[in-house]
């Protein structure tokens, strides 16, 4: 299998740059995805985001990526809002619906601490994930002002002041995680190096 | 939470400077030779500000940029003379994390900031503020603390966070480059009066004036320049002189 890693390409605002900078560092090949024909080239998928909930849904409609993701059977990794669009529904500037690939919700942080929560934050590895391997404890670059509310996929937890969120998320073949792997040192190229690493499930 | 340590590189393309009260520049390297120097001495973000670009009214440089973007893996803030969402689309495309304006939001128009915060969302929206003392108050400043704006900090840091903004990086005019403390007394205030995170810089001289900032104002993060660029201290000897002060620092 040639593994090449998938990047999906919508809007004007995605630091495209920078994730496959990373991937490419983990030792991985890399494909900017512009439309979804593509997908047939690649192995697995990352689904960056930057912005709001609302504008990535519109921005993937518009890009007609939205039934290709739902239908997608490929290993994928949403990234920050690329996680929280896998969800049912996201309450940025209103109510949008989201890609429903988990049954979860994306919500305001509720947190008695300044948001967005912006820094270096460790991770508590809840349920054992490949997409985890090695890297129990470690710290990654958080940047959010909105969470992913799940009760039966967590994979992965995170406190800030006291307050305990879903760092990263998985369902069969769907993974999710609400920081920067690739803007967090050796220890997101090492978490990139397990995606590109891990097998199809099912 | 743990306080960030950023590097701070002033550019006057294609050098780093260090200027003194934002004048009187020195060079001192190269925007992406210092951020991988910073980037494995371990700060946490590094901040790219192009000072003259708004002064001599041009657009910002982008070749550095995305150089120094290249070289790094962790955030990357940049600014300098951003006036529209066109500019912001630009910096990001080039590897920048979070944009920082001033000037033209400052003296112009401030509805930049809630226009950018819909687009690119809050997080990425940094609002720059040069702050001069008064008597009684601290006024706005921009181009390098040469023109004054008329707004008064402690208001401007609210209306910011109101339309939008996801950060405020405070830099004083009286305290920048002369290595003698931070602006405490500002500081704090600009702190307790959000609700969004607010990244001190001006003033470190020696590890003792960073340490009196954190626990007296309780920023969420350190903007280092000085310090770092004249090789008197690591990123290193900073956050491990914190952590034995029982300070929170990422490792």
């Amino acid at each position: 299998m040639s593994n090449t890693i998938g990047i999906v390409n919508y809007g004007i605002a995605g630091n495209i740059h920078s994730i496959k900078k990373a991937i490419e560092a983990a030792g991985g090949k890399t494909l900017v995805i512009n439309k979804p024909e593509q997908f047939n080239k690649v192995d697995k998928l990352v689904l960056p985001g930057v912005g709001s909930f609302k504008d990535a849904m519109q921005e993937l409609e518009n890009d007609e990526f939205i039934e290709p993701l739902k239908n997608n059977k490929k290993p994928i990794l949403g990234i920050c809002l690329g996680m929280q669009i896998l969800a049912t529904v996201g309450f940025e500037y209103g109510a949008t619906k989201g890609l429903g690939l988990i049954e979860a919700e994306a919500r305001p942080m509720l947190v008695d601490s300044k948001v967005p929560h912006v820094g270096f934050n460790t991770i508590d590895v809840v349920n054992d994930n490949e997409l985890f391997y090695g890297l129990e404890g470690e710290e990654y670059y958080f940047m959010h002002s909105y969470e992913v509310i799940n009760y039966t996929n967590i994979v992965a937890l995170t406190k800030y002041s006291n307050h305990s969120f879903v760092s990263s998320i998985q369902r069969d073949n769907i993974y999710g995680v609400q920081f920067h792997p690739e803007k967090s040192r050796e220890a997101g190229i090492k978490l990139f190096k397990n995606f590109i690493n891990l097998k199809r499930r099912g | 939470m743990n306080t960030r340590i950023i590097a701070k590189l002033d550019v006057k393309p294609p050098y780093v400077v260090k200027p003194v009260h934002f004048e009187g520049l020195r060079r001192v390297g190269t925007p992406s030779v210092l951020a991988k120097k910073y980037y494995d001495q371990g700060a946490d973000e590094v901040v790219y500000i192009d000072i003259v670009s708004s002064l001599y009214q041009r657009n910002i440089i982008f070749d550095e940029i995305e150089k120094t973007a290249n070289e790094l893996f962790i955030p990357f803030g940049v600014g300098g003379g951003v006036k529209t969402i066109e500019d912001m689309s630009k910096l990001f495309h080039q590897g920048a994390d979070k944009v920082f304006i001033n000037t033209h939001a400052v003296q112009k128009d401030p509805t930049l900031i809630n226009r950018a915060a819909e687009i690119f969302g809050n997080q990425a929206v940094v609002i720059n503020i040069e702050a001069k003392k008064w008597k009684d108050h601290w006024e706005c400043y921009t181009d390098c603390g040469r023109m004054q704006s008329n707004k008064d900090v402690l208001e401007w840091v609210k209306e910011v966070e109101r339309r939008g903004a996801g950060e405020i990086l405070l830099q004083s005019v009286d305290h920048d480059g002369r290595q003698r403390g931070f602006d405490i007394e500002l500081s704090k205030k600009v702190v307790e009066s959000v609700n969004i995170p607010v990244v001190i810089a001006s003033g470190a001289g020696k590890l003792e004036d960073i340490k009196k900032l954190i626990e007296e104002a309780k920023p969420s993060g350190v903007a280092i320049a000085s310090l770092l660029h004249y090789n008197k201290n690591t990123v290193k000897d900073i956050k491990d002189y914190l952590r034995e002060n029982n300070i929170e620092v990422s490792k």
